[in-house]
């Protein structure tokens, strides 16, 4: 097929639809968020019937689910899953924590917010969001694929300095490898 | 025999071996207080393990006591065939704690020693444990001490969203708009 704008079109709506349909997700299970999970999958909400599931290891998964607070430890963790996973890649943060720190606004170990240090597209409101809130979310990450702004991957390649100066002032001991972009 | 005699025979062979600087029966909660120096801490803790039955460690508590320039620590033994508990107290200086390490009496203290290096700054002489346990890449003072800041710190260090320099009391929001009024005794929690 040629690459001319018209065909390029066509070929982007195919991609967005299938990708819209079949979201599998890396649950990083870090706070109280993760019991939500369970009731999510399962038969009476059975989010599957919308092509979410559970996928096992950050190379096969699409969407990296935050579910609740992350620690300067937590995060180390979570930068090295997100920047293992395979874009198209989307991040959702799950829980007031990960949108404003919540109830641990004060700690001297939580982080406050998630979008300073690798990007998010979706965040999910609640002190834990219930079943609903969260197909909610997934049907707006659906939403913003099918109109192609769900593009995370290509803010953080693009603003990579700024996300890395963010993660290097509070993970101070930086032991992390050097990934080619 | 009653909890009374029983805590009595304890405490007097506790005290035949031990100079205590303070000791307490609270025979309705089921324990004996004993507050002992920190060089007699390691040994109080073995006799009342093997002498004494004592056997089950069940906690290991912290108190930073600000005020008196100490910290001090519980021990909270339970013992499973007398069914009483023997808490005992020790105080170090704030300014350089500094203690044994103990975790040849019970291997768990090695992981309650660990917590309190990382959290509280204390010196287990003899401690073999990794440098990094709950903290990873801390360099700023031991942050459960109580003259830590640890507001300051997070406004410093984290980003914050904007939006919640109006936050409101909740409490106090909902009885404004419903014209109600705070009970009394509600009113010494109210933050206006």
């Amino acid at each position: 097929m040629q690459n001319d704008s018209r065909s390029q079109k066509i070929v982007d709506i195919i991609q967005a639809y299938a990708r819209r349909h079949s979201l599998w997700i890396l649950a990083y299970g870090t706070g109280c968020g993760a019991i939500e999970i369970p009731s999510t999958m399962t038969s009476r909400y059975d989010a599957e019937r919308l092509g979410v599931r559970g996928a096992a290891t950050p190379r096969q998964a699409d969407v990296l689910l935050i579910t609740g607070y992350l620690t300067v430890k937590t995060l180390k963790r979570v930068i090295r899953v997100y920047e293992q996973m395979q874009s198209p890649k989307y991040v959702i943060g799950f829980g007031s924590c990960a949108i404003n720190g919540g109830m641990y606004w004060d700690s001297y170990n939580t982080i406050k917010m998630l979008d300073q240090y690798i990007p998010v597209d979706v965040y999910i409101s609640g002190c834990m969001p219930r079943p609903e809130a969260v197909l909610s979310g997934f049907g707006k990450l659906q939403d913003l694929i099918k109109a192609g702004v769900a593009d995370g991957p290509k803010r953080y390649e693009e603003n990579f300095d700024w996300y890395r100066a963010n993660q290097k002032k509070i993970i101070k001991n930086w032991n992390f490898a050097d990934y080619n972009w | 025999m009653d909890k009374g005699k029983r805590f009595d025979t304890i405490r007097a062979r506790i005290k035949e071996n031990f100079v205590l600087s303070q000791d307490k029966i609270y025979a309705d909660k089921n324990r004996l207080d004993i507050s002992v120096s920190k060089q007699r801490t390691p040994a109080i803790l073995f006799f009342c393990k093997e002498q004494l039955g004592f056997i089950h460690l069940m906690h290991v508590g912290i108190v930073d006591w600000i005020e008196d320039g100490t910290l001090e620590l519980v021990f909270m033994l339970w013992s499973p065939t007398e069914k009483l508990r023997v808490y005992i107290r020790t105080r170090l200086n704030r300014e350089n704690p500094v203690m044994e390490n103990m975790d040849m009496i019970w291997p768990q203290l090695n992981t309650y020693e660990r917590e309190f290096k990382e959290m509280y700054g204390i010196d287990f002489k003899g401690l073999i444990a990794a440098e990094e346990f709950l903290l990873e890449d801390w360099d700023g003072p031991p942050p459960m001490l109580r003259d830590f800041d640890t507001e300051a710190y997070a406004q410093e260090v984290f980003h914050t969203r904007p939006g919640r320099e109006d936050a409101q009391d909740v409490r106090e929001a909902i009885i404004k708009r419903s014209q109600e009024e705070i009970p009394d005794f509600a009113k010494k929690y109210s933050r206006q």
